[in-house]
């Protein structure tokens, strides 16, 4: 067995006398893109803030594994989850810098690794030529994501002048070029429309198939997760109701109850 | 349509003559004066009703050109797109005119000592309006307390220079350290504020620094206020008239006649070249990563976090440098007066540094030479009428805010672009 990406192990979150996470387990592994459902409420983005370090949680463990460590996530406080780790995510309601450039954007994303060759500003004051080198190397890899999602001609303008739907694939290329291991994605299919959805899918395949990085995704989208997802986890009040793979999911019974009710 | 929009105009600009009236009734109408050794009112409606049919007329005329959906009357979109065109098409050259401007002004002919007192005044509210520059415009820090920066540099300046006598060159950069010591230490405390919250903590950081001035007798002397602070020399040769026996000043040295004026030249060129380098270091800083991060924790601080970029090194730096600059130009200020005292840091000088920035358009660093040479030298202007300063001041402020309300340049360019670009809008 290959060992997994992420194991989140008893996971609890109290908000005062609120339970949102309930003792949850679940893992991912790196080669698959791995599904958090459940309906309004049931504590999928509280998951992610957990991971992501926005929330300490109450209990449990998220451990990363990378290579030949495995990183405790909780010890990890906010920016650090990005930085040290390399746990990147994006979010409900896009958060872009809108009045920054298309590149800047991905430019700030690169931020810790030019801010070391920059000499903490120092050196770049003075155009120091390996802080020249390694910026053109952070502009070609802008570049590149560019390219993918076929946004390069626009890469001056400001990203908030961008349609909603390549302000979406923007924020998932300005995730991934913090080089992260894990990509965490907060429902990136709202409020697009089925082509953009599919394109979407597929930008999401190659960024686990090809770049080989574990995608964690909440999605409402049923037709984005039925499609691209290869393992589910259903979540209801807190707790994990059902896990398995996208078809398994479709027909469960405890699942279905979740969504629609039961029948009296 | 167009009966009904006037009709509703013209009811709107009478309620704001209502309004004026109301508020300029008894501010501007009742003066008191003293009669025979007693107060008596001597009302001036004549003023009064200037003012309140000024305001009505406005509000009327603003309301027919410029809040008039209907954009064919609409003169403000025009206004602001031919100056921010004419910037962006001739940005260098005006830029370069200014500076070759501002290094032969003191030899022009008109040049006289009022005129440099006021050229160095702007430079030094120039160079303020950079320095904040980095904290409002690039970081959007709102600091309303910018002037205790300011005041800590040029105590400390001061204090070096009249205790150890050292030179300006020395104590200048241990003006600035001491200020931006004081940035980070006003810094860590409102790391988790932002916006209102963070502009009333720095509006009281302001008034602590300069209270603190105020009492701490033994090392600021209070309210006598410092003196005796050593003036500028020319790398060691001193501006004098009647130099010591055997000593070098800057007329023998040179073979020049003695004038006053030298050293004044002598000053403002100092100034020249310290506001000069604020203006490239900032120019310069936004374009690296460190200057990215300002101006993402701006737009975002969250969408920051989980990007991986301190949050806290980042703001801390901000307000650093942003201090160090208030600092170099508070030693230039202690040097220029040779006294100094608390009074000099009051909040209104905070507020206008502020104004200065914020009517410049944030982050742009013409819009604060701009608003500078507008803001100063409409005081300027005035100093004659001296009760309606702050009334021209506060018309100037109304005019900007309804002509340009994101600031004079208000626009923004990347600070690195993919494409080569055309500058043609």
């Amino acid at each position: 067995m290959t060992q997994k990406l992420l194991d989140v192990e008893n996971l609890t979150m109290r908000f005062g006398g609120l339970l949102a996470i309930d003792d949850l387990s679940f893992s991912a592994s790196k080669d698959q893109i791995t599904s958090i459902i459940g309906p309004n409420g049931a504590g999928k983005t509280t998951v992610f803030n957990c991971l992501t370090g926005f929330y300490k949680a109450t209990a449990g463990s998220m451990f990363l594994n990378k290579e030949n460590e495995r990183l405790n996530l909780k010890k990890f406080s906010d920016f650090k989850v990005a930085q040290k780790a390399g746990v990147a995510r994006t979010f409900q309601n896009i958060r872009l810098f809108p009045q920054m450039s298309v590149l800047e954007n991905l430019m700030v994303a690169q931020h810790n690794k030019l801010m070391n060759a920059s000499g903490f500003t120092i050196l770049g004051l003075f155009n120091a030529p390996s802080f020249v080198k390694k910026e053109k190397e952070a502009v070609e890899i802008s570049k590149y994501w560019l390219d993918i999602i076929g946004l390069t001609h626009r890469a001056d303008d400001d990203a908030g002048d961008l349609p909603y739907g390549d302000q979406r694939k923007l924020e998932i290329v300005r995730a991934m070029c913090i080089n992260p291991h894990l990509l965490c994605l907060d429902e990136p299919a709202a409020g697009l429309n089925a082509k953009e959805s599919a394109e979407l899918n597929k930008l999401l395949l190659f960024i686990n198939k090809e770049k080989k990085t574990g995608i964690l995704l909440i999605e409402h989208d049923m037709s984005v997760v039925m499609e691209i997802s290869d393992h589910v986890v259903v979540l209801n009040y807190g707790k994990k109701i059902f896990q398995g793979s996208a078809k398994e999911t479709k027909n469960s019974p405890a699942v279905i109850e979740a969504y629609l009710g039961t029948e009296e | 349509m167009r009966k009904i929009f006037l009709v509703s105009s013209i009811k709107d600009s009478l309620f704001t003559g209502l309004i004026a009236l109301a508020l300029f009734g008894p501010i501007v109408g009742l003066r008191t004066v003293a009669k025979n050794e007693v107060l008596v009112v001597s009302p001036k409606w004549l003023i009064v009703l200037v003012i309140v049919i000024v305001c009505a007329l406005g509000r009327f005329l603003t309301n027919l050109y410029i809040y008039n959906r209907d954009q064919k009357y609409g003169i403000q979109s025009t206004i602001g797109k031919s100056i921010t065109n004419f910037l962006d098409t001739k940005g260098t050259q005006i830029a370069l005119s200014a500076i070759i401007f501002s290094v032969i002004f003191p030899f022009l002919p008109f040049t006289d000592r009022y005129l440099m007192d006021i050229a160095i005044m702007m430079l030094t509210y120039i160079m303020l309006g950079w320095g904040l520059n980095i904290v409002i415009g690039l970081a959007g820090l709102l600091d309303l307390g910018y002037v205790a920066f300011y005041a800590v540099g040029a105590y400390s300046y001061a204090l070096f220079a009249i205790h150890f006598g050292w030179s300006f060159w020395i104590c200048l950069p241990i003006a600035g350290i001491f200020a931006a010591m004081f940035g980070v230490l006003l810094g860590f405390p409102v790391l988790r504020l932002r916006g209102d919250y963070l502009a009333i903590v720095t509006l009281a950081f302001g008034e602590m620094i300069r209270i603190l001035l105020l009492n701490w007798y033994q090392l600021t002397k209070g309210p006598d206020g410092l003196t005796g602070i050593p003036r500028p020399s020319f790398f060691g040769l001193p501006f004098k008239s009647f130099p010591d026996e055997g000593e070098q000043t800057f007329h023998t040295f040179f073979g020049l006649e003695y004038s006053p004026m030298q050293r004044i030249i002598f000053l403002y060129y100092l100034i020249l070249v310290l506001a000069l380098i604020t203006n490239l270091f900032t120019i310069k800083i936004r374009r690296l990563p460190i200057g990215r991060a300002w101006e993402a924790l701006r737009e975002d601080e969250i969408a920051c976090k989980s990007l991986g970029v301190n949050p806290r090194n980042t703001k801390l730096t901000a307000f650093a440098i942003g201090a160090m600059f208030g600092g170099f130009a508070g030693s230039f200020f202690a040097t220029r007066q040779a006294f100094i005292s608390p009074e000099s840091f009051t909040f209104i000088e905070s507020a206008i540094i502020v104004a200065i920035v914020v009517l410049g358009g944030m982050g742009s660093q013409t819009g604060v030479v701009l608003a500078t040479v507008f803001l100063i030298g409409l005081i300027e202007v005035f100093r004659d009428f001296e009760s309606y300063r702050m009334i021209a001041f506060g018309g100037a402020m109304v005019l900007i805010m309804i002509f340009r309300p994101r600031g004079i340049l208000a626009t923004r360019k990347p600070t690195i672009t993919l494409h080569k670009k055309e500058v043609t809008k």
